[in-house]
């Protein structure tokens, strides 16, 4: 069962995307695979220690794009095929290279700047 | 659903509760009612009890009065509503008799889960032991609006998380809370909805998602309101 023991929460975004995203990141590294449960909405309200109404609306999203599923006995299981998983893939890869590009104009670095800052200590991690 | 409209309330000439305030509150929030001392918070809690008389305006519980449906409502308070030569044991035997949905068996999982001394005076308690044996009586009630003010007065921040852990595993969606309080950092997560008043008028009224999505905290916001006032007034 996907387990939310190593989320770290932040006061700046709302929780039920953070929630969201915490699953899409498992997901991406594959710590987790199809089919595979999640727990119930008030386990992870108190897991958590946050509202239950949060933990709906983040499973109500995570139905949304596709890659959970609610069955009428309110189990939700993750649902990953090829296309979700590129899909989240691209997403995650776009936004974590989006957020660094807006950290580098912010300190007005260069194109050429950053490409050979790259390239010099891609290796060193 | 909880209705206030126009609600004013006043204490004689000297103090203001609230002036003529309207909020829609619906089933299955967890309303956060913030601002600083005197702001109005314990007011507003009292006046949709039915523990103050208001002077002008109308509150509506599921559209009928607060006096006909008292049982449907808890109050866990800071003054404590216990009795303090009872003991829990008997304090609990007594809420059973008054209270037709008591639930027994859940009042006892409290007091074992907050370690209480069933049989010792609660006025001999500390100020965080009668905290937690007012939220094990109010939460016991089977009540569908639970309204708080000040829950923490006097808990430590293990009992503060203890305490939040409770009330998120146990709430139900057919439940409507209200919690007044000065813990603002723990409450966020919490709360669904956050209304801050400030010398008795309701200054802002948002969904604390809603903030986030403009990368704002709860904090910033009660700071924004703060200064608006401030400039206002010179």
């Amino acid at each position: 069962m996907l387990r939310f023991d190593d989320i770290e929460l932040n006061n700046r975004e709302p929780v039920y995307m953070q929630i969201a995203m915490y699953v899409k990141r498992q997901i991406l590294l594959k710590k987790v695979a199809d089919g595979e449960q999640l727990p119930s909405r008030r386990e992870v309200a108190a897991q958590l220690s946050i509202n239950p109404n949060t933990v709906q609306k983040a499973y109500k999203l995570m139905e949304d794009e596709g890659f959970v599923t609610t069955s009428g006995n309110q189990r939700s299981i993750l649902h990953i095929d090829e296309l979700i998983f590129s899909r989240i893939d691209d997403q995650l890869t776009r936004d974590m290279i989006k957020g660094f590009i807006k950290s580098a104009k912010g300190i007005n670095l260069s194109f050429k700047r950053v490409v050979d800052l790259i390239s010099e200590l891609w290796g060193d991690e | 659903m909880i209705e206030l409209k126009n609600v004013a309330k006043n204490y004689g000439l000297s103090a203001l509760g609230l002036y003529s305030e309207s909020a829609i509150i619906n089933t299955g929030e967890i309303v956060g009612i913030l601002g600083e001392n005197g702001s109005g918070k314990t007011t507003m809690l009292k006046a949709i009890m039915g523990l103050c008389d208001i002077q002008y305006g109308e509150i509506l519980i599921d559209g009928r009065p607060v006096f006909e449906q008292y049982d449907r409502m808890a109050f866990i308070t800071c003054e404590g509503s216990y009795f303090p030569n009872m003991t829990p044991y008997e304090y609990g035997n007594f809420l059973a008799e008054f209270f037709p949905s008591f639930d027994m068996d859940r009042y006892w999982n409290l007091i074992k889960f907050f370690d209480l001394d069933y049989l010792k005076k609660i006025k001999t308690f500390s100020a965080g032991q009668k905290a937690k044996l007012e939220v094990s009586a109010g939460f016991s009630k089977g009540a569908k609006y639970i309204l708080m003010d000040e829950p923490f007065l006097g808990s430590d921040m293990f009992t503060r998380r203890d305490f939040l852990k409770l009330l998120v595993s146990d709430f139900r969606e057919d439940e409507t809370i209200l919690i007044s309080t000065h813990f603002i950092d723990e409450i966020e997560n919490i709360i669904d909805r956050a209304i801050i008043l400030r010398y008795g008028r309701i200054k802002a009224d948002f969904y604390i998602d809603d903030i986030k999505n403009q990368g704002k905290t709860l904090a910033d916001i009660m700071t924004e309101v703060k200064k608006v006032l401030s400039k206002s007034k010179t």
